[in-house]
Parts: C-alpha cells; structure tokens; sequence
C-alpha cells in the first residue's frame, strides 16, 4: 500500500496548514512526519483518515485518489494523542467497536479482541475500563482498536505525547516491532525528533505547510540539505564565518569548502554539530570554557569565542580533564564541507 | 473543520433554539414589566414602582430579610471554612463525614424540614415550660429577629455553600499554599489569613452569593412558622395590589442580577478560577429552588 | 508524634461547630419528624402513643391524590425539561462565541434560582387571568388557565430548563472531539456516533439530571403556594395545609408523616443521582 500527498493545499482562515505538500509513503515503512506545531503534519494526517478535505491537491492510495470517501469508509486505523477510548467499554469492547458496525457477530469479535489485545501485550486486561488502565495501557487498546479492521495504513497522531518518558520509550519500541512484524505502512505524526530518528524508516520534516527534506535518518542527521533541517534535527552550533562565493568559507581561522549553495557570498553562518568541534586545552587560546556537563562517554563543553560566540563541543570524557570552567582553549573544526546560511542583516 | 454548508445547516438550527429559548425566557419578564406600567383604565403609569416604598410593611421586612441574610453568611461561612480548611490541611479523613454531613440537608426538602421545626419548637411549651430552656424556644421566635430563621436557612444553605467552596479549595491547592507560607516563616494563622483565604476570594463570594440569593427568595420556612419575611410580604400584598407584587417581583429579580454581578466582579481579580472548577461548581446552584 | 496529635486535634476541634451546629438545626428536628410521625397527637382522644396511623393516613385519600399529583408534576415537567434543556445546552456548548456561552450560562445560574415567589407572580402577571398574554390574545376564550395542572407546567419549566443546562452543560463538553473522530475512524456513521458512543457516555448525566430536575420539582413549594393556592394537589401544600391546623383533630402529626413521604422520596432522588454523578465524572473529566 502507497500512499500519496499530491499538492496539497489546505486554509483554516488566514493560517495556511499545507502550502503544497508533495510526499510518498512506500509500501510497508514507517514514515515519521515531524516538525514544529504549527507546521501541517497533523492536518496532513487528517487529510488521510478522511477528517479534513484539501482545498486543492489530491491524496492518493495505490495510485487511486480517495478525496471524496468519507471517513468511516477509509482503511485507516488511526491512533490519536490521548483519551480517546470511549470510556463507557471496555478494553475488549473498545477494540471489537469497528467490528460491531461492521455487524460482526458477538463471538467472532470476541476472539478478534482477545488477539489483538494479545498481540499489544494486554491479554488480561480484556474487562478493564479505560479509567482503570494507565495511560501508556490506553495507547495499547488505542493501537489495538486502530488495527481491528484490518486496516492498509495505520495513522498515529502524536500517540505517545501525553506519557511519562520511559513509557515513550517502551511503546515505540512496541509500535515499531508490530509495524515491521505486520508490514503495515504507518504515518507518524510527531515533534519529538529522537522519537522520529529512533522508530522511523524515513523522517519527513516540515515547515510551513511544506515539506523541507524527506530522508532516512542518518541521512537527515549527517547530511541536512537545509539549515532549518539541520537545526531541528539534533543540536546545531552557529558559527560567524565568511564564505568568498567560489565553494569555500572561512570560518575560525579555518578554510572549509561548503556543502550544498556555494554561491553563498559575505557574512555567513556556518552550521557544526558539537560531535565535529574540537576543543583543546591551550594557554595561548582566545576560547574560554564557561561551562561542561558530563554525559558518559562525552562531555559537553559550552566555550565562549573571542568574539562572544557560544559553541557547544562534544569531547571524548578522558580528554575533558584540563577543560574544566575556566580553562583557555582552542577550538577547531575537521575538514569536511560544511551547511552555511547567509547571515540576516 | 466542517464544510461551509454544514456550518451554515448547524447555525441556523442553533439560531432556532436560541430564538424559541430566547422568547420563553424574555416574554414573561417583559410582560410583568408591562403588566406593571399599563394599568387597564389608568393607562401607562409608573404608580406601581413609585408606591413600592411606601407600602406598609415594605421597609421592615426587606429589612428583616437582609439582616437575616447577613447572619446567615456569616454562619455560614463561620461553620464551613475552618471544618473544610482542617479536612484539607491536616484531616483528610474528615473530608467524606463533611461531605455527607453537608449533604444530609438535600433530603429533606424544605417543606419537611418546616415541619420538623414546628414540631421542635413545640416540644417548648409541651415539655419545657418549666425549666430555663423555655426561655430559650421564645428568643428564637422573637419576631423582630427569628433565630430559628437564621438556623433553617444556614441548614438549607449549606450543601450549595459547601459545593461551592469545596469547588474553590479544589481549584487553587490550598495545602501548597499553606506550606508555602509557614516556608517563608507565616505563623499558622497569618498563613491562613494572608495566603489561604485571599486565593479562596472567588469560592467565598460565590458560596455567600449563594446563600444570599437563597435568603432573599426564601418563602416556605419563613411562611409556615408564620414570620414575615421580604417574600412572605410580597404574597401578602399580593392579594390586594397585584401591580405592586409584580414590581416588586421583576425588582428582586433585577436586584439577584445585580449582586451576582457584584460578587462575581468581587471575586474576579484575584483569583481566576479555571473553567472546570466552575463548571463543576455550577451544579452547585442546583437544588436552590428546592428552598423556595 | 506529637504534631500529628496536634493536628488531628486541631482539625476535630475546627469541625466540631458545624458538627454541633448541625446536631442541633437539623439532627433535633429530623428527630421531631421522625417520633411525631410515629406517634398520635397531644390532641388525640387516647393520648399520645406509638400508632402508624399517621403514615397510612399519609397515603390514602386526598394526601394519596396529592402524592401522585405531585409526582406527576414532577416527573412530566423534568421530563420536558430535558427533552428541551439538552438541545438548548447543547446549541450553547458548541456555540462559537465564548459571551454568548457565558451569558447564557449566568443566566441559567439566576434562572434556576428565580423559582418561587417572584416567578409565580411573573407569569400571573402574563398567563394569569389578567395576564398580558391572556387578555392580549384571548387565551381565557380557548380555555388556558394559568391555575391548573399544565399552567404549573409551564412555570415549571421556567427554572428546569436552566437547571438542566446547568447539569448538562458540563457533560456536553466532556464529550471529547477524539471519540467521534475515533467512531469514524472505526467505520461508524454518524447515527452509529450518537447511537453507540455520545448517548451511551451521555446517559448518566442525563438521567442524572432528570432524577435532579424531578427532585427540585417535587420539593417546590412557594411558586404553586404563591400561584395556584391549593387548587392543584400536591404534596407540599398538604403538608403545609396540615401544618397551618387544617387538619382533623387528632391528626396534627399527619404533617410529620407527609415530611416523611417526601424525604423517602428525596432520598431515593438522591440514592439515584449520587452514584449516577460519579459515573458520569469519571467518564467525563
């Protein structure tokens, strides 16, 4: 099952939710839509399971555009944020609803039921109420229930937002084993870009109705085609640079070739993942380290440049000793190219 | 979002019921207040206002009505804010007994409970008339200021008073704000005073709004024990002055309007209460009428 | 130790004035209710002893008559003030416009509370004899009148259907956004959405509220006493009648047993809604 954004264009008002949005979802993968609120990938969701009509554009699965089948006649399972079991059934009565308006009989539903709640880890919490199940439990049922019809694609609408943090972690793992065990192609909606790199097969981000870059994860990570990708994904530092328009920026005394726009000219950021900068303990250095945070094997230093530029350096934790809050250093880059973007007047 | 069309469909249907709604809630009113003003064979007149203050009986009993209503606020408040601030702060256990206690009053409707006075109160004659308590039952009858009054209306009062502090103290985390105080060196009493009871503004206004609106209008109590309260009178003078019944009727109402305005805007710029709280506090008006 | 001592000392002492106040204003005439209700009057030939004939009394004949009159009253009038007050809670709920929600909410807050005296006169001054409607439309020609069974109906309703938008309103807004979209999503049309999800998540409140709404009914007295006198029977002005002296000799303590008819009555009013609320605010919050 393919499914497909052609196009789309949807207004709420004076806010634009799409401003022509073009993405494919291949058979079987998990595509993550992630981006900041605001930015559409809810609304294109909703596109899918039928709930908002584009004002232009078509959605297309296998190939076929469903813009005019109603909601409850499209094979979508969709799990949303919270709370959205119906809370006078139970957990079994609440996966077994969409059989029960299909006019499914009682003891077919009921074996249904007990495997999908089987299959999601809550075999004995067939009788429970949703009140009387935590709620990473709910999502369980939730996410049973969106795949008791046997759906092509499975919609998940930020499922894991509202649980506590280890839960998160559990669920998606939960969620990716059953997508990649049924084969299912799965839209995830999502602002939380770990959650995205860690579960998805290809991570879509979005900005302003549009899409900004559709790759795998490494992919996204290493290689961000544009500076708000390359923000949004991971930590990112700006450093002050000067790129002379023939491919090629200076930037720390260094001279780097720049990836992507080289026609870039003038005063520039250049954009460095703290893992690419290197600091080093030196007397002579103009840097200052102003703060560092032990995370294990690395160390996170915040040093100040000469200029007052703040830079964030990931460093091995057994070379960090001599870089303590104080301490004068030198900061230098690898030589690989790197992402400018020309610096705002 | 729905389509153009469904919207248009879903506004005219609400227009409709808001228009029927509308018509029922208004026509009366606006007929009362011509009832008042169009006099058949006088023409438009506005005796019936003008004539209000000096009917006889009037001043005293509008007078008697509020003084009772202010006793029974601070009752009221006086019985209910220490019980539920302890069953907050320190005795959480008591929290299901002051529930109930509170409740208890919703069982027994008004009418019974007149019934329940009058038979106590004629237990003094019957058996105590020899020994100081007797003394006692004539005071709360004194007709000039009816304890018994105060006593019955706080009792009717108190499941919406309850309700509606109970709503507030909910709604604001009384116990944080306590700790918070003594941290910065209140002493248990001034916590209260200065932390507590300046948050809990709006749950105090609305619990005396409550039980003001129901002192005002109450009838049954202050009828059957034979009293004249500002209703009492108003039935009274009913029979041979319909006019001013009436204008007098369209004023209380207008007067209830008025001081829910007043103790809403009292309440308001201190302490906002959240939405839910106040929705859940506004069953709390609920069983009113069953006092009238 | 000894702060928890202190402390629960303290909290026994901050409840025991309601506690006593309560014993007293309501435990003493609870108590009066309920030995005078099972005892003969002080005028009675015999003196007073033990008898239930106060509470047989108090369901035959005319108070029998005045009992169904006010049930009926009670349950048809909440009855159209449900029917009514859930279309209207619901076209203010998903109302747009946050004053007009406001505005209509307030309103209902002093709505519900305009029972009695003023309301009776209110509509005597518009439906009764003398009324504008009546003798602007000629209503007396078609036969309404004001006093009677329907007119109290109608008056009725006057502060129910604030009342149930009141109760229902919360609820309304429980319902949340994600249950019909999930209803669709799992194939139900939108009749399957009311038949199956809202209706079923609703109906706690709703008979909630019916049971309230019939309850408040029920225990009105003033708007009927101030309107009708006792032309229509109920409940509440027998009781009062029997208080007033207007009873057989011997049989001044019938009014007790009346009081206790109706707090049976509001008792199981209550015995209903109670556990009905919980429900529905487990569902809903």
């Amino acid at each position: 099952m393919t499914v497909e954004f052609r196009a789309l264009h949807k207004s709420f008002g004076a806010t634009k939710a799409l401003d022509g949005l073009d993405l494919t979802a291949h058979q079987g993968e998990l595509l993550a839509l992630l981006g900041p609120s605001g930015c559409g990938k809810t609304t294109a969701l909703r596109m899918l399971a039928g709930f908002e009509k584009p004002d232009s554009g078509q959605v297309l699965v296998d190939g076929e555009d469903i813009s005019d089948v109603p909601a409850h006649r499209r094979d979508a399972g969709m799990v949303f944020q919270a709370y959205s079991l119906f809370p006078h059934l139970t957990a079994a009565d609440n996966v077994a609803f969409g059989l029960r308006m299909r006019k499914v009989g009682a003891a077919e539903r009921r074996s249904r039921a007990a495997e999908l709640l089987e299959l999601v880890g809550l075999p004995q919490h067939a009788d429970r109420y949703p009140h009387q199940m935590s709620g990473g439990q709910q999502q369980r049922v939730a996410l049973a229930r969106a795949l008791a019809l046997r759906p092509k694609v499975l919609l998940l609408d930020e499922p894991l937002s509202a649980l506590d943090a280890k839960v998160r972690v559990q669920l998606r793992e939960e969620i990716r084993r059953l997508q990649q065990e049924l084969a299912i192609t799965t839209v995830f909606v999502t602002h939380d870009q770990e959650e995205a790199l860690s579960t998805a097969d290809r991570v879509a981000v979005m900005r302003d109705g549009r899409l900004e870059q559709c790759a795998g994860p490494a992919e996204l990570y290493d290689t961000p085609s544009t500076p708000f990708v390359a923000e949004f994904v991971g930590t990112m530092n700006r450093l002050p640079g000067r790129a002379s328009g023939d491919g090629s920026v200076e930037v720390l005394g260094q001279r780097l070739p720049v990836r992507g726009d080289a026609g870039t000219a003038g005063a520039v950021d250049v954009l460095v993942r703290p893992e690419a900068v290197d600091a080093t303990a030196d007397e002579d250095g103009s840097a200052r380290v102003t703060a560092t945070a032990f995370h294990g094997a690395v160390t996170r230093l915040t040093v100040a440049l000469a200029d007052g530029t703040t830079v964030k350096a990931d460093i091995p934790s057994h070379r960090a000793s001599g870089l303590a809050a104080g301490a004068s250093a030198t900061v230098t880059l690898p030589e690989r190219p790197v992402l400018v973007e020309a610096r705002a007047a | 979002m729905a389509r153009l069309t469904n919207r248009r469909g879903i506004r005219w249907w609400r227009g409709a019921v808001a228009a029927v709604a509308g018509l029922y809630f208004l026509v009366p009113l606006a007929c009362s207040v011509l009832f008042t003003v169009d006099v058949p064979g006088q023409g438009f007149t506005l005796s019936a206002y003008t004539g209000i203050l000096g009917a006889s009986g009037f001043t005293g009993s509008l007078l008697l009505t509020l003084e009772l209503a202010a006793a029974t606020i601070v009752l009221v408040l006086g019985l209910l804010v220490p019980a539920l601030l302890a069953a907050r702060l320190g005795a959480p256990r008591l929290r299901p007994l002051l529930e109930v206690v509170c409740s208890l009053p919703l069982v027994v409707p008004s009418v019974a409970l007149v019934a329940g006075y009058s038979g106590v109160l004629r237990w003094g004659p019957q058996y105590l008339s020899r020994t100081p308590l007797f003394q006692t039952f004539v005071a709360v009858q004194n007709a000039d200021f009816p304890v018994v009054l105060v006593l019955a209306y706080t009792v009717m009062s108190l499941p919406l008073a309850y309700r509606a502090l109970d709503a507030g103290m909910r709604a604001v985390d009384v116990r944080t704000l306590m700790e918070a105080a003594r941290s910065c060196g209140a002493s248990p009493v001034r916590a209260v005073f200065q932390a507590v009871l300046p948050n809990l503004r709006g749950a105090l206004m609305n619990a005396g709004f409550l039980t003001l609106a129901l002192v005002l209008g109450e009838y049954t109590v202050g009828a059957l024990l034979g009293f004249r309260p500002f209703a009492v009178w108003i039935v009274g003078i009913g029979g041979s002055q319909a006019q001013l019944s009436v204008a007098v009727s369209v004023l209380s109402l207008l007067l209830t309007w008025a001081l829910l305005l007043v103790f809403a805007a009292a309440g308001r710029p201190r302490t906002r209460i959240p939405r839910r709280a106040l929705a859940k506090a506004a069953p709390a008006l609920v069983p009113q009428e069953s006092a009238s | 130790m000894i702060s928890a001592v202190k402390s629960r000392l303290g909290g026994g002492l901050a409840v025991a004035p309601l506690l006593l106040f309560m014993g007293v204003a309501f435990g003493l005439p609870a108590v009066a209710i309920a030995t005078g209700a099972f005892t003969t009057s002080a005028d009675a030939p015999g003196g007073v002893h033990w008898t239930l004939s106060n509470l047989t009394t108090s369901v035959h004949g005319a108070y029998l008559t005045a009992l169904w009159g006010s049930v009926k009253l009670s349950a048809l009038s909440a009855l159209l003030a449900t029917l009514l007050g859930v279309p209207l809670a619901q076209a203010v709920t998903t109302s747009s416009s946050r004053a007009l929600r406001d505005a209509v909410m307030s309103a209902s807050g002093v709505l519900a509370n305009f029972g009695g005296v003023p309301l009776a006169f209110a509509f005597v001054a518009t439906l009764g004899n003398a009324g504008v409607l009546t003798t602007h439309l000629g209503l007396a020609a078609k036969g309404w009148s004001l006093y009677s069974f329907w007119g109290l109906v109608v008056v009725y309703l006057y502060f129910l259907l604030p009342l149930m938008v009141l109760t229902i309103a919360p609820a309304l807004e429980g319902l949340r956004a994600g249950w019909r979209e999930a209803a669709r999503n799992n194939g139900a049309t939108a009749w399957q959405y009311w038949r199956h999800v809202a209706l079923p998540v609703l109906a706690p409140s709703l008979l909630g509220g019916y049971v309230l709404l019939f309850g408040s009914a029920f225990a009105a007295y003033a708007t009927a006493a101030a309107m009708v006198g006792s032309s229509v029977p109920l409940l509440t002005s027998q009781i009062a009648d029997a208080l007033s002296g207007n009873v057989l000799v011997g049989q001044g303590n019938v009014a007790l047993a009346l009081s206790i008819d109706m707090v049976v009555v509001a008792g199981a009013v209550m015995a209903v809604y109670v556990p009905l609320q919980r429900r529905s605010a487990r569902w809903l919050a």
